[in-house]
């Protein structure tokens, strides 16, 4: 060939650590987001860290010098303290923020990650910097997934530990049982399965608008929807247990998702509301209630159905993105 | 016979499903390795959509486009593209930039060319790309494209921001470049005179499709700038346009033969040629490559 | 061109025809919300009727009132109040993100910003309808909003729609949920002027928000006096229906008082972080003004 440009072995002096090639170019060009994250990542630590300790200590001291645990009810131990303020609103914050987070990595992910090169042209830039569009994206999805999902896991964790340590303070502050969202999320897998849908339902808004603001506000509305499906699905994902009764109500146990009474012929109907007038009751047939419920075992089962079903959403997210880029650019692999 | 470094065929680019334009439509050249393409042509020509098709930043229509024997997205190490705003990451200073080119062209990229670019426009290394003036942008992604190495120089409107010392100086740069390296260059611009002198070949697009293709040196021979008498006839030479002044008539044609003895006759420009067929969109195509005689 | 445009307007049609997006999708939302609170409305009264009967604490094997929502009530009611209002109450936050990103960020990273002052707008006057237009078209869609939802929500049956003081239902059912919405505008729009780029302006508005939000629900009850209840007998100690403790008094271990805001303080609890709110956004207006002036000739 005579064009064939002679490569001379190129001066380019090897840095001598770190990161290197397109994950060095995408932790440069989004340092600020990696920043964020990290400082985000190492509070969360710390406010867990603290609630484990000092905080959940004091709290509980609190508590014992406000008499609430003698056992006797007190109006007053509804109300938690100064101490127990505090603990409770670091728990809480620090479960609020996991649940804030995918929304804030889709509308990340969709803005600033994809949205706004496509606008400005900088992800062409890489695509004829020896950088083939699916490599780019590959890297875009893998790099940020891999920092989201070891600060999430590391913050689930902590959470866990808190919140198994601390039950009976939990109790007495009247904090959130095992199955509201926000907890819920927070002590398994799910916390992180969402981040990575966020960052996945991120992109691909980015890359159907290739623009940045109308990507960010299509990513969390999008992530909305999506998540809100997802989340009236949660109870239905493994079989509920149901207690019987022929007199009154079970006891109230987990997370119950209905309940009514029971006819002779064993038919599931809405609650006469009778109240112990037998004349009542078997007027309207009723030998029994019963309860449909979740009991605390089943945390694992749903927490388990569930990331399966979003960590699968986002990958189907994943696969239109790829598609999408690969007829708009006609790039071979 | 040299190497293909382009080549076009029956190429066309639509855009929007509904209310379909053509970018580009039917378009057929060829363009020799080493060369220095000028592309050519009014706004909304086609010459950025050909650009970016080229750069296998977008897939055609139709037809097919192959640069450097292959499809372009299978060679994107071996070609380079500043595209028209200079897109480059604002938060990044030019040695983080320079350092980009580095990361993602392994085993090509080549510090010395891009520093040097960069240095003679005497850019503090440390600033940030935000702050950088429309010319210094251009430097920057002028640097970063011919830093690694390409074999293949894909340029849109580079110097549309550039003063015109720098614009001279960069130039000569380019060109000194290209030729020490046999690199190809196509180049749009619709300042025709930017273009003069520099490139030796020719590519006038018009409403998408190509109206004058080859070497410029050929082209230009193949036209004459012609002065007569309004009432004297022109057949069979083909007028791409003509002026009447008084009784006297001016014209470019493409001489099918030799001219009367009517007519005085000059060698056009390469401005006069591509503005007479700016102004005459009717007027035939004509594709002097030496492989695909007048496809269009 | 059509003749004698007066200048205001003219410079109002072009906000409005710029962000035709937003417009749309403010309309929108606006109309699907309002005809959801009419539904609700409409269904209001059988949802009521249906939670007639409970026992607290559940005893004697009737339905508990904490779980009547899963029994009797209408699902219906309660799940679309609840969607509602939080729509209502969270609105700021969508706002300043899309004051500070689009609204002032992004023209003035593109420029389209200096353009404008170039057709013979004032820089200040640019500012001045920005803001001026869109707090129009808000004010006008929340008021609506939040009287379909006073009406939608009848007697406001803390079984159906929730405690009056819950923040959500609080920030939704009056004019501070204006002022909330009033403050999200103004506070982007200063963001988007102080960082000049869209995305961080986006960013930096929705965490101001964030801030403001909660700060405000952790000061809420000490908006207002408090009430005080005393015991005449610890044992039967017992706050009214529908108050809001705030802090109770204790004798040893016993209780014997507490101050506490009856649901009569929601008005004026209302009117002072309406209050407080248009003050800030004023402020924020106000420092957006001398931010620009500060900036351009």
């Amino acid at each position: 060939m005579t064009t064939a440009v002679s490569i001379e072995k190129t001066t380019a002096v090897p840095s001598p650590r770190g990161p290197r090639g397109l994950v060095w170019t995408l932790l440069r060009v989004h340092r600020s987001a990696l920043w964020f994250w990290g400082m985000a990542v190492v509070i969360g630590v710390g406010a867990l860290l603290w609630a484990y300790g000092p905080g959940a200590d004091a709290a509980w001291a609190e508590f014992r010098q406000m008499g609430c645990d003698s056992g006797r009810p007190g109006l007053g131990c509804d109300l938690a303290g100064p101490a127990g303020g505090r603990y409770d609103t670091v728990v809480t914050v620090a479960a609020g923020f996991l649940g804030l987070l995918p929304f804030l990595t889709a509308a990340w992910a969709g803005g600033a990650l994809i949205g706004r090169e496509l606008e400005d042209g900088t992800a062409q830039l890489a695509w004829t910097q020896s950088v083939t569009p699916a490599r780019w994206l590959a890297a875009k999805l893998a790099v940020p997934a891999a920092l989201l999902a070891s600060g999430t896991l590391l913050l689930t964790l902590l959470h866990r530990t808190v919140y198994s340590a601390d039950g009976s303070l939990r109790t007495a502050l009247g904090s959130p049982e095992w199955f509201r969202t926000n907890t819920f999320e927070a002590n398994g897998t799910l916390a992180t399965a969402y981040a990575l849908l966020g960052l996945a339902v991120g992109v691909l808004a980015g890359l159907l608008h290739r623009r940045a603001l109308p990507a960010l506000g299509t990513a969390v509305v999008g992530l909305a929807v999506v998540a809100s499906v997802i989340d009236s699905l949660r109870p239905h994902l493994w079989p509920v247990e149901t207690l019987v009764d022929k007199h009154e109500y079970p006891e109230y146990t987990g997370m119950v998702l209905g309940d009514g009474a029971l006819t002779s012929t064993g038919a599931r109907v809405p609650d006469p509301i009778c109240v112990d007038d037998a004349k009542c009751l078997a007027e309207h047939d009723i030998v029994g209630f019963y309860r449909d419920y979740h009991p605390s075992s089943h945390f694992w089962p749903l927490q388990l159905m569930e990331t399966a079903v979003v960590l699968a959403v986002a990958a189907v997210a994943v696969l239109i993105a790829f598609g999408l880029l690969k007829r708009r650019t006609g790039a071979a692999v | 016979m040299t190497e293909t470094a382009m080549e076009a065929a029956a190429l066309g680019k639509t855009f929007g499903r509904r209310r379909r334009k053509d970018a580009l439509d039917g378009c057929a050249f060829r363009l020799p390795a080493g060369s220095v393409c000028a592309l050519v042509g009014p706004n909304g020509a086609g010459k950025s959509t050909l650009l970016s098709l080229a750069a296998g930043l977008q897939k055609p229509t139709d037809g097919t486009l192959t640069v450097l024997g292959h499809a372009p997205a299978a060679v994107r190490e071996r070609l380079a593209y500043v595209a028209q705003d200079k897109p480059l990451h604002p938060q990044l200073t030019v040695d983080d930039t320079l350092r980009y080119g580095r990361e993602l062209n392994p085993g090509r990229w080549d510090d010395r060319v891009a520093e040097r670019i960069v240095d003679e426009g005497d850019l503090d290394r440390d600033a940030r790309v935000r702050t950088l003036s429309g010319g210094q942008r251009t430097r920057v992604a002028l640097a970063l494209a011919l830093g690694k190495r390409p074999e293949l120089l894909l340029l849109d409107e580079p110097m549309a921001d550039l003063d015109p010392l720098a614009r001279h100086q960069l130039m000569a740069t380019l060109m000194a470049d290209a030729a020490e390296h046999g690199t190809t260059v196509v180049m749009s611009s619709h300042v025709v005179a930017e273009l003069d002198g520099a490139c030796d070949h020719l590519l006038l697009l018009g409403a998408g499709r190509v109206r004058l293709a080859g070497p410029l040196d050929d082209l230009l021979a193949a036209h004459r700038l012609v002065t007569g008498r309004a009432d004297t006839s022109l057949d069979p030479h083909t007028v791409i346009e003509s002026r009447t002044t008084g009784r006297q008539l001016t014209a470019l044609v493409r001489p099918e033969g030799p001219l009367g003895d009517g007519w005085q006759s000059t060698a056009p420009t390469l401005e006069e040629l591509v503005l007479a067929h700016l102004r005459a969109p009717q007027a035939p195509a004509l594709s002097l490559d030496d492989r695909r005689e007048a496809a269009v | 061109m059509s003749t004698a445009i007066p200048a205001l307007g003219g410079l109002n049609r072009t906000v409005l025809r710029v962000h035709r997006t937003a417009l749309v999708f403010w309309v929108l939302a606006v109309t699907a919300a309002a005809a959801a609170l009419i539904w609700m409305y409409v269904i209001g009264d059988e949802a009521r009727g249906g939670i007639a009967a409970c026992v607290s604490p559940p005893r004697d094997g009737g339905p508990s009132c904490a779980e009547i929502g899963s029994i009797t009530a209408d699902e219906r009611y309660t799940d679309g109040i609840r969607v509602v209002t939080e729509l209502i109450a969270y609105l700021m936050f969508p706002i300043a993100a899309w004051a500070g990103g689009v609204l002032v960020g992004r023209e003035l990273e593109s420029g389209t910003a200096r353009l404008a002052w170039t057709q013979s707008v004032t820089p200040a006057r640019w500012l001045a309808t920005r803001l001026a237009v869109p707090a129009v078209l808000i004010t006008a869609g929340i008021s609506v909003l939040v009287a379909l939802i006073l009406l939608a929500r009848g007697d406001g049956d803390p079984g159906l729609v929730g405690h009056w003081y819950q923040s959500e239902a609080f920030v939704s059912t009056g004019p501070t949920a204006v002022g909330h919405a009033l403050a999200g505008l103004s506070l982007g729009a200063l963001c988007g002027l102080l960082l000049g780029r869209a995305l961080p302006a986006a960013g930096l508005s929705f965490a101001a928000c964030l801030v403001l939000y909660n700060g405000l629900d952790r000061v809420r009850e000490h908006l207002w006096p408090t009430a005080t209840h005393t015991a005449t007998d610890a044992r039967t100690f017992q706050l009214p229906r529908e108050a809001l403790a705030v802090e109770w008094t204790y004798q040893g271990d016993r209780i014997v008082g507490a101050t506490y805001h009856p649901p009569s303080h929601f008005r004026p609890i209302q009117y002072v972080e309406t209050g407080i709110l248009l003050a800030l956004a004023a402020a924020a207006t106000l420092a957006a003004f001398a931010v620009l002036r500060r900036r351009t000739p």
